[in-house]
């Protein structure tokens, strides 16, 4: 099994959840504090390669503010409101390679990443993605990865008892802040052929380190 | 990391007291939109903006895949090279762009939303839910070293509108996906275009494996070339 499909799932209502505080701040969906978290961070040993094919968050629902408004309504399964006019989070999720920050916007200034209405988790009619992750992201032998999830919107979210998180100092209930990653562990001699396949400018993905394997026993036989 | 994904999301959202900013905040609140107003989405002075206009450096090249807005206010997208606007109609006259309504973000919003209802996404005459996208940005805009780049964003409709209380602001948003190539891969990315070949990923890891090969090939032709070389010299 040196080459294997995985998956991390976040919740930022799990064990110590988050709360109005973690608002505005970026926090590591691994060893954040928030959430359920890892042992350690994620890095790549000499052995291995990972190449990160998706990443979602939760989703947000731009809508607008009125008077009319019922306060805190729920909007597709998101928490509306009406004091931003959004319904959900506003949350975004970065990578972060090293000390890279992966996602820029022009000014090269790094910024929040991948926002959940482009790339919502979990995927649904009403919300769906308007982006994938391609070129995939490398992370390489010995580098240390991380993804950073930034939300803005305390009181779009429902907290443990049913009402708007922004309200009080209340902990976010599951399901309604999430970070999903998909990636591919490519593992001992996968993880040469995958560095052979970058020094050679071909995509890393299962089908071609496979390639590569057949091209070599061709070449032996 | 030379070829990167990446994306801009804009929306009329900043704290109170600004029509701008450059982080988002917690405070963030929805600002007014003047109908048929042209914004950039990058230093428009509304929403989140970057420090600077969207411009590309000597070494690097974009490709613009994607562009979709809000569909509510008759949103439409625009996207501007220099001083050249890419979306024209049939006479050459300048128009809005893409309407929210081909290419909606995010997908599956609602047409329009009601704000003078009590529930925003209260259905009203004339509005659908679930839009899905018509329009796909095929094939891609360029935009190449030295140049400057502006996604425009006009709304048809002003928000707040005339029927509405001051306090009913709509809040829309805009997305762009674009991919970064910087350095060597900016090169290739010229280079492609020189040979009138679409530039995506794909064809710039071509063109790097097609170099590879051809220096393998000049490598070992020299090294038969030494070798006969020799083999005569000895004879």
């Amino acid at each position: 099994m040196s080459m294997r499909s995985q998956v991390y799932e976040w919740d930022a209502g799990r064990n110590t959840g988050a709360t109005a505080a973690n608002a505005g701040n970026r926090v590591s969906v691994f060893i954040g504090g928030v959430g359920n978290n890892i042992t350690k961070p994620a890095e790549t040993t000499a052995t291995e390669f990972v190449v990160i094919e998706d990443i979602a968050v939760s989703p947000t629902l731009p809508l607008g503010i009125s008077a009319n408004a019922v306060v805190t309504t729920d909007i597709r399964g998101l928490s509306y409101d009406p004091v931003q006019g959004t319904a959900g989070g506003r949350a975004f999720c970065q990578v972060r390679i090293n000390t890279t920050d992966y996602f820029l916007d022009p000014d090269n200034v790094p910024n929040d990443g991948i926002p959940g209405t482009a790339s919502p988790y979990p995927r649904s009619l009403n919300f769906q993605p308007s982006f994938n992750l391609y070129p995939d992201v490398y992370v390489l032998p010995g580098q240390v990865w991380d993804v950073l999830v930034t939300f803005y919107h305390a009181a779009g979210l429902l907290n443990t008892v049913g009402t708007s998180l922004g309200v009080a100092a209340s902990i976010v209930a599951t399901g309604q802040l999430q970070c999903f990653i998909k990636y591919t562990l490519y593992d001992g001699p996968d993880a040469l052929i995958a560095n052979k396949l970058l020094e050679m400018g071909i995509s890393i993905n299962p089908g071609n380190v496979d390639w590569y394997k057949r091209s070599l026993l061709a070449s032996q036989a | 990391m030379s070829m990167r994904s990446q994306v801009y999301e804009w929306a009329n959202l900043a704290p109170v007291g600004q029509t701008s900013t450059l982080r988002r905040t917690i405070a963030d609140v929805p600002k007014a939109l003047t109908a048929g107003r042209e914004l950039d989405l990058f230093i428009g002075g509304v929403g989140n903006n970057i420090t600077k206009p969207a411009e590309t450096t000597a070494t690097q090249f974009i490709v613009i895949e994607d562009i979709a807005c809000s569909p509510n206010l008759g949103g439409a997208m625009q996207i501007r090279i220099n001083t050249t606007d890419y979306f024209q109609n049939p006479d050459v006259t300048d128009m809005v762009g893409i309407p929210g309504l081909a290419s909606p973000y995010p997908r599956g919003a609602n047409s329009a939303v009601a704000l003078a209802s009590a529930l925003p996404v209260n259905f009203i005459a004339g509005v659908t839910g679930n839009i899905l996208k018509s329009f796909d940005l095929y094939p891609d805009v360029y935009v190449l070293p030295g140049q400057t780049f502006q996604i425009l964003y006009t709304p048809r409709l002003a928000s707040p509108a005339a029927a509405d209380t001051a306090t009913s602001t709509a809040v829309v948003s805009a997305f762009v996906k674009y991919t970064l190539y910087d350095g060597p891969d900016a090169l290739i990315a010229n280079k492609l275009l020189e040979l009138g070949v679409t530039i995506n990923p794909n064809n710039v890891d071509w063109y790097k494996r097609s170099l590879i090969e051809q220096q393998q090939r000049s490598a070992s032709a020299a090294a038969a070339s030494a070798a006969a070389a020799m083999t005569n010299g000895g004879v």
